[in-house]
């Protein structure tokens, strides 16, 4: 019934089986919305935050989806600034994810905050010292980026483009791709970065305080870095996830294994400076602060064995997995190589964020454990159905893997 | 402001006196002790000793005033929270708190608290609302400001009378005034020569986590050796490196 | 934000941080409105027929972007990086001067592969051709190739009589089965009259200037090459991926390819074989 909204030369499912298939997502988003008008209309006592946690399970999965989203000012870097052409196969899927991780972001952050339209104030009264008004700054641009980059892709759809208008447009913004992929890189190498020293900054939370390198914490550049080398990863788990789901080859399999081998360099960087970082925080950092290392880590549950998760097994274990070209070639292993980094980064936000939080900074004070409440997950599933929703609707009327069609042939 | 903790007996006085002059409202019922409104709170500190060797301190907790450097303030995205040189308060704007609680974050002490509720009082109740202190609203982070409204009506009664300078007995927070054993002093730290800038340098006297370098204006005292062994930061970083 | 607004303070932290937040929204805000502007000067200019086909021609696979002179095996591997426009393609200019231009006239078709081949025209690489008449007007109609790769269409959408056409632009359109497909304007002229093809051509078309340029079009010993690369691409698309492409047994092609393999993706091949993306 729709087929002359999907491009040509490609196969998609019946119009009935793929209404099926957002069924569900359309369920989860009317309960999150339902959850969000709660916390909206009720107040913030709906969530399980108080004053101890003044963050929780939103701004730590806040940071985890920009961290992942990295993926498409990255993928566009290296496409459009380092003319690596080989990943014009990647960059569509790459913006549409980029732009359901940010907008879903800054849809959770109008909710966690007390008074949400109040937002603007931050651009009327900008603390130039804060990190968060760099956050803020730096996302609302790259939000309206990503969305000038999303546009000639929907722009491109079969139907829409039979207006020569449309078209026309598509082709004069796509003229001009680089210099919004320069400016998405800008802008993403400071909010990463920032997302990083809003807790760098903490002198009050000596466990997530770091040294300053010029006018930015350590964490900034970690922060960064581990963006960059985990969104490729991401790229890589969903194109394979597609796949998977739609029965189809999508890419060519050098794709998969250059993200494979792009991130696992940057990895490798990544964690020689995470390890140093940490070697400098336990031995000199920290102390200086009136804390031993160790004193953070005698909790049950939150022990040593998180650094050695995030740093070790999840981080220096990947990076040397996709050193290896063997390695690389066979799918499988790229998958669980990308799975195992992203938990890893995953990992990294959540120790910033909650394990930060726990931890008392009095010396009569006790470690605080937190438990979301549903309407904080259920918030949290809103913004997971949106995207699955945004992203099957685009997968299914535009071009998000332009190699499909080739490969559907071979 | 210096507390006395050998002379607090944590009768909570403070805090009520606070929540009135400040017109905290009551918890509403869902409310706990992380989710209530507290900007002076009185915890209770242990030696962890058996019987009978056993001591605890009260030690009521406000926000501690820390200098220019306030970890609250350089976070703070919308210059919700004022830093006056003058006073040396740490005063927060209401009405700019976008309530994205980041300050609660980079506070060490907890001293900063949220709206989690909109704050309600029971009919009849808010005929004892203080008409020089503004309420919040829901969705915004609130703190103690050392009642910087009766520093505002000192100042006002001194100019009517023709005066620049305020004495100590002319501005005094509720919790000060409402203590009934006086363990809270509270005075001009610049004034190097009162006997409360004395008592606050006084070799028993320390603030809370001094390593950190926030330069609290509120000091502790108290002449109990365990007291500083356990909350003394300088006292406990001289002990780890002597004991390694 | 501005210098204006209460509290604002000239620290160089401030005007660093809106300097640079400022000169990012006054680059993204030109960027899009370049395009813009870019894109209704386009529109204004009628450059949007070349346009839209300068982006159809980016997105067609190599294969179907060959260079008119690997068919005469001037070339061993040439992929046309100019929409098919030979007349603005400096190869294409060198690569004629030297050739003698062939005044033959062969009359009669040529029987190839089963297809009717008639040489007395010029071909158009959307599968359409051209022959001029005593009056000044073109007739354009649709080569056998494509006549049964399209069959017995559903529909047919032709110009209204007075339209403009542009080469490579949109000339008409079929509708068969689940699928549309446009044909390419071999020439740049006005449509004097329109047919459905059962009286052999498809549009007559008067040229708007007295010259007309034809460089872009086959003809002569081109054609029958061409021919052949064109059913060995549609005999890969037809052809089980598993098995691949097998010997032809000999025998005329059907009249309507898709009614003769209706499970194959009809929507695909057009959009290949007519060069629509």
């Amino acid at each position: 019934m729709d087929k002359l909204f999907i491009a040509r030369g490609v196969s998609r499912t019946s119009l009935k089986n793929f209404i099926m298939w957002i069924i569900p997502w359309i369920l989860i988003l009317i309960v999150g919305v339902y959850a969000v008008f709660l916390c909206l209309y009720e107040g913030l006592n709906q969530t399980n935050m108080d004053n101890r946690f003044a963050f929780g399970l939103w701004i730590y999965l806040d940071l985890t989806v920009i961290a992942l989203g990295a993926g498409a000012f990255f993928t566009g870097f290296l496409l459009y600034i380092l003319k690596r052409k080989e990943l014009k196969a990647v960059i569509n899927s790459a913006v549409v994810i980029g732009f359901i991780c940010y907008s879903g972001a800054v849809g959770v952050l109008m909710v966690d905050v007390g008074q949400p339209l109040r937002a603007w104030f931050t651009f009327w009264h900008p603390n130039v010292h804060s990190m968060l008004t760099e956050v803020t700054f730096c996302i609302t641009c790259y939000l309206g980026v990503l969305a000038i980059e999303y546009i000639p892709i929907i722009l491109k759809n079969r139907r829409i483009k039979q207006i020569s208008s449309m078209l026309v447009f598509e082709h004069e913004l796509h003229k001009l791709v680089v210099v919004l992929a320069a400016v998405g890189t800008f802008l993403s190498f400071f909010h990463q970065g920032s997302l990083g020293g809003l807790y760098g900054v903490l002198v009050g939370r000596p466990f997530a305080f770091r040294p300053a390198l010029g006018i930015w914490p350590t964490t900034f550049f970690l922060f960064i870095l581990s963006a960059a080398a985990v969104g490729p990863c991401f790229i890589l788990l969903t194109t394979t996830l597609v796949s998977k789901i739609s029965r189809k080859q999508l890419v060519k399999p050098e794709v998969l294994q250059l993200l494979g081998k792009i991130s696992g360099n940057l990895l490798i960087v990544y964690i020689l400076l995470k390890t140093i970082d940490t070697i400098i925080w336990i031995n000199s950092t920290s102390p200086s602060l009136g804390f031993t290392a160790a004193s953070f880590y005698k909790y049950s549950g939150f022990g040593t064995w998180i650094m050695f998760a995030e740093i070790v097994l999840c981080g220096l274990i990947p990076a040397l997995m996709l050193q290896n070209k063997k390695l690389r070639a066979r799918t499988s292993w790229l998958v669980v190589a990308a799975l195992m980094a992203c938990i890893g980064i995953v990992l990294n936000r959540f120790v910033m964020t909650i394990q930060t939080l726990a931890l008392p900074t009095l010396p009569f004070d006790q470690f605080m454990s937190y438990v979301p409440s549903w309407q904080e997950v259920a918030t949290f599933m809103a913004v997971l159905a949106y995207g699955m929703l945004v992203y099957s609707i685009s997968y299914r009327y535009l071009t998000l893997f332009p190699q499909e069609r080739e490969l559907q042939s071979m | 402001m210096v507390i006395d903790l050998d002379r607090c007996n944590g009768c909570g006085n403070c805090s009520l006196a606070c929540a009135v002059e400040n017109n905290i409202s009551p918890a509403p019922k869902k409310a706990n002790d992380r989710t209530g409104i507290t900007w002076m709170r009185v915890y209770k500190v242990e030696n962890d000793l058996p019987f009978p060797e056993n001591r605890a301190v009260y030690l009521p907790l406000t926000c501690q005033q820390c200098d220019h450097h306030t970890p609250c303030e350089s976070v703070c995205p919308q210059k919700a929270v004022e830093y006056d040189t003058e006073s040396g308060i740490v005063a927060q704007i209401p009405v700019r708190c976008l309530g994205c609680r980041y300050c609660m974050t980079a506070c060490p002490y907890h001293a900063r608290y949220f709206n989690w509720w909109d704050p309600e009082w029971p009919k009849g109740m808010e005929t004892t609302l203080n008409p020089d202190v503004s309420t919040r609203m829901r969705g915004v982070v609130e703190k103690c400001n050392f009642c910087h409204g009766r520093l505002q009506a000192a100042r006002a009664k001194a100019a009517v009378e023709g005066r620049r300078e305020i004495t100590d007995a002319e501005y005094v927070p509720a919790c000060a005034e409402a203590c009934p054993t006086k363990a809270i002093h509270f005075g001009n730290l610049a004034d190097t020569n009162s006997e409360f800038s004395k008592l606050a340098k006084d070799h028993n006297s320390f603030r809370l986590l001094e390593p950190l370098g926030t330069e609290p204006k509120v000091y502790f005292h108290s002449k109990q050796s365990w007291v500083h062994n356990k909350i003394n930061a300088k006292i406990a970083a001289v002990k780890e490196e002597v004991h390694g | 934000m501005f210098p204006w607004i209460y509290g604002f303070t000239w620290t160089p932290g401030n005007i660093i941080f809106l300097g640079i937040f400022f000169s990012v929204v006054a680059i993204i805000g030109a960027t899009v409105l370049l395009s813009f502007r870019r894109a209704l000067h386009s529109i204004k200019t009628n450059s949007m027929e070349s346009i839209r086909w300068e982006s159809e021609f980016h997105d067609l696979p190599i294969a179907a972007r060959t260079c008119r002179h690997e068919f005469t095996g001037e070339f061993k591997r040439r992929t046309c990086d100019n929409g098919f426009d030979c007349r603005s393609c400096v190869t294409h200019g060198n690569l004629m001067k030297n050739k003698a231009t062939n005044s033959d006239l062969i009359e009669h078709p040529i029987h190839a592969f089963g297809f009717t081949i008639p040489i007395d025209r010029l071909y158009h690489r959307g599968h359409t051709w051209v022959k001029s008449n005593a009056t000044g007007t073109y007739t354009i109609g649709l080569d056998d190739f494509a006549s049964r790769l399209v069959g017995t269409p559903e529909g047919i959408e032709l110009p209204k009589p007075g339209t403009r056409l542009q080469v490579n632009g949109s000339a008409w359109s079929f509708k068969k089965g689940h699928t549309d497909v446009r044909i390419l304007a071999p020439l740049d002229g006005e449509v004097v009259a329109a047919s459905d093809g059962s009286e052999g051509w498809y549009l007559k078309v008067r040229p708007l200037t007295p010259s007309v340029d034809t460089k872009h079009l086959l003809r002569d010993q081109e054609i029958v090459p061409w021919f052949l690369r064109e059913f060995e691409r549609l005999q890969m698309k037809l052809a089980d991926p598993k098995i691949g492409l097998t010997l032809a047994d000999g025998g005329t092609p059907v009249q309507d390819f898709p009614k003769a393999y209706p499970d194959k993706n009809w929507d695909g091949i057009f959009g290949e074989m007519f060069l629509e993306a």
